[in-house]
């Protein structure tokens, strides 16, 4: 069994641009949006590739993409690139009548994508290329009668052990971000659309460093508990919070009986209230181990019945937990191309 | 209310499934004894002691991983013995080595109680021992890889990250060193070395850095062309009676360098091969001298590159620190930058001057047992993460 696939198990096609030169009228149409850097390195292979071309040359145009780009975006940017060309006076012309051929290949590294330019003139050839940092991989959701979100809340290069919300959605009440990691417990406030720290609470005290330790939070008690250490307050007024060790060095995590889901012993689930009219959902992750991404669904309370398409996650999902209001759950994951740690909250909505 | 019911459901589910899990448990959890297996020897695990060959350095570098926290720059190990995730518990020089958890270790303890590692084990024996449940994890070449799988051991490959190439030796070849190196890096079948010895695992290498570490490799060409190979050579006069040497214990250097002795004569290259004492790998100054050793006299040799980062700026100029006693390409400068262009045109300057002719990419590939959990691929230049490893005790095994 392999535990890692090949990377480049990817697709690989080649189009044609001229179709879209020829209608360079078209220029005034609405181009995919691309991040500015994008556009800017863009910007910069048309003038590497006019610094080796002739003012008024006009060229035959192939691109390759090699690259985890999608189709759209490729064509997207191919599209961009013959105009940025044009403005540089570079000529889109058929393959007979070019002057020099020019070979655009989307490619990646281990660093992000890589913009390669070939230009064929004569016995002559130039290449010159540009570096682009590659985006993390977005999560991707199909269309099914019942449809899973997972909203990024926080992130952080360390390991996430729980977390939760309060007060959100309350009128005229401001929302806490409580965070519970390895060395401390945390407490943000909602300020100018992003979380501002109100408070840390160290949690070290000298604790032994744990691998695979886990914690819990009870928003609702004011609690949290790691191994060795449980802090206990009003979590809405996170000055009154205090913590203490204790001798509990255990696991604070009460396993939950494990379930079986399409025949797979499944033991981190959460269970969600009755939604889209129906019975209870039981939200899952996938099979593999921490070393893998993974995904979530939602399946059917009665028959554990797949009831959403799944929704992809970049790396495991090492925490999936129920949340107080009993619709959503609180998940935790780590990214694998990037190691950070990741806490998303995953909701369902109807389609019908 | 909603609830309850909920969760009777789920206990309903789990009755009808029965008491026994269908699958290993996915919580990491402490204990047991990680069995691996090696082929190195390794004679002292002192950070100072020089290793003897680099299959024996490679092997001492994970080791002292296991035992020490911290890395000098040089890509050594440092500090205090025992600082790392392990202490050494027994040591057999060259046999066996026994690790036992560190309690206090900074990361936390690894979640495995001790490691046993047999050294000297042939690759045979590693796969054998894997299959019968006896090994949990061993390393294993690459060209034994599909077999090893067809037998049922759980594999776990890297992205291919370990050139093997043809490396001409000093300035032998004096000025027509361009043309013969252009010649012989035409002629040579990379896919059939790929498909029949590599046993499809590996990649044509035609550059210096891989795909997925540049993102340029495609601009180097792998296809075998014996036509132009054999104008090249045609054109060269007097045309050299060459001599590729591989090492005499490395068995797919030995097949790789008779398979390019073949291609080399379908296009009327005159190459021999011949087998070079292993020793002769120990460093790059002993692989420079043409005559060392057992007064063996080589124009080229095959050489094995493992990329000490992915990144494609590290791993080149490790590269090329590494070729340059052996093929005297010290005028190739290191990349300026990081940037693409910089690590292209560089690797492109090596590619030009004949030198070097890279052959395959050869991925890193382990065999584990069935209760090892959590294992992850290490990346280039990274130390197999053993702390992060544990055993599923749900395994019979």
């Amino acid at each position: 069994m392999r535990l890692l696939p090949r990377l480049f198990l990817r697709r690989a096609f080649i189009f044609s641009l001229l179709l879209a030169l020829a209608a360079d009228s078209s220029k005034g149409q609405a181009v995919a949006q691309f991040p500015p850097d994008w556009t800017n390195a863009l910007g910069s292979l048309a003038d590497k590739i006019a610094a080796v071309t002739k003012r008024g040359e006009g060229l035959s145009l192939e691109a390759k993409n090699i690259s985890s780009l999608s189709a759209v975006d490729v064509d997207g940017l191919g599209q961009l690139l013959v105009t940025d060309l044009s403005r540089r006076n570079r000529r889109a012309v058929t393959e007979s009548s070019a002057d020099a051929a020019l070979q655009v290949t989307f490619s990646e590294s281990a660093e992000g994508y890589v913009w390669i330019a070939q230009i064929l003139g004569g016995d002559k050839e130039n290449v010159v290329m540009v570096s682009v940092a590659a985006p993390n991989q977005k999560a991707n959701t199909k269309e099914a009668p019942l449809t899973l979100h997972r909203k990024l809340i926080w992130k952080q290069d360390t390991k996430i052990l729980d977390f939760g919300i309060l007060g959100e959605g309350t009128a005229g009440g401001s929302s806490m971000l409580i965070l519970l990691d390895t060395d401390k417990l945390s407490f943000f406030s909602y300020e100018n659309k992003g979380w501002k720290l109100a408070r840390a609470v160290d949690l070290q005290h000298g604790r032994a460093a744990q691998r695979g330790m886990r914690g819990r939070l009870d928003l609702q008690a004011g609690k949290a508990e790691l191994p060795g250490v449980e802090c206990a307050g009003d979590f809405q007024h996170p000055e009154t919070v205090t913590c203490a060790n204790t001798a509990t060095l255990a696991d604070p995590e009460t396993p939950l009986q494990l379930v079986t889901i399409q025949g797979h012993s499944v033991e981190d689930y959460a269970v969600l209230a009755g939604t889209c009219g129906g019975d209870s959902l039981t939200l899952a992750g996938g099979t593999g181990d921490w070393t893998a991404a993974d995904f979530i669904q939602a399946y059917d309370g009665r028959n554990l019945s797949a009831a959403s398409q799944p929704i992809q996650v970049p790396g495991p999902v090492l925490e999936l937990r129920r949340n107080d209001d009993g619709k959503s759950a609180r998940v935790i994951s780590r990214d694998l191309k990037t190691g950070v740690y990741e806490a998303s909250i995953v909701s369902v909505s109807c389609d019908d | 209310m909603k609830l309850r019911l909920c969760l009777c459901l789920v206990t309903i589910s789990v009755v009808l499934a029965g008491a026994a899990p269908l699958r290993p448990a996915r919580r990491p959890h402490y204990g047991g004894t990680l069995r691996i297996e090696i082929g190195a020897t390794v004679r002292s695990l002192d950070p100072t002691v020089e290793a003897a060959n680099p299959e024996e350095a490679d092997a001492k570098s994970e080791m002292d991983a296991l035992l020490y926290d911290q890395r000098s720059e040089d890509g050594t190990f440092a500090g205090i013995a025992g600082s790392g995730p392990f202490r050494v518990s027994s040591w057999e020089a060259g046999k066996r080595a026994t690790f036992a958890a560190n309690q206090d270790y900074r990361e936390g303890r690894p979640f495995v109680d001790s490691i046993e590692i047999q050294l000297g084990r042939p690759a045979h024996d590693r796969v054998v021992d894997l299959e019968l449940s006896k090994a949990d994890f061993a390393p294993i070449p690459a060209e034994q890889a599909r077999q090893a799988a067809d037998r049922g051991v759980r594999i776990s490959i890297s992205q291919p990250n370990e050139l093997l190439a043809l490396v001409f030796v000093g300035s032998r070849l004096g000025k027509e060193s361009t043309r013969i190196g252009e010649a012989i890096a035409r002629c040579i079948d990379r896919a059939a070395i790929v498909n029949f010895i590599l046993q499809k695992e590996g990649e044509p290498a035609g550059g210096l850095l891989p795909q997925w570490s540049s993102g340029t490799a495609f601009l180097f060409p792998t296809e075998m062309d014996a036509h132009t190979a054999k104008e090249i050579w045609s054109q060269i006069s007097p045309s050299p009676k060459l001599v590729l040497g591989y090492d005499l214990a490395d068995t797919l250097e030995q097949s790789v360098a008779e398979r390019i002795v073949v291609n080399a004569r379908e296009a009327g290259i005159s190459l021999v091969s011949r087998a070079m004492p292993a020793t002769g790998k120990a460093s790059s100054a002993q692989a420079a001298g043409p005559t060392r050793g057992n007064a063996i006299h080589v124009d080229a040799r095959l050489v094995r590159l493992r990329m000490p980062s992915p990144l494609p700026r590290l791993a080149l100029t490790a590269f090329i620190n590494r070729l340059e006693p052996i093929a005297g390409i010290a005028d190739s400068p290191v990349p300026e930058s990081g940037s693409p262009e910089d690590v292209y045109y560089c690797e492109r300057s090596i590619m030009n001057s004949g030198l070097v002719v890279p052959v395959v990419w050869m991925p890193q590939v382990y065999g584990l047992s069935a209760r090892v959990r959590d294992w992850k691929q290490p990346a280039a230049g990274e130390s197999w993460p053993l702390a992060d490893v544990w055993l599923d005790s749900a395994d019979p095994h």
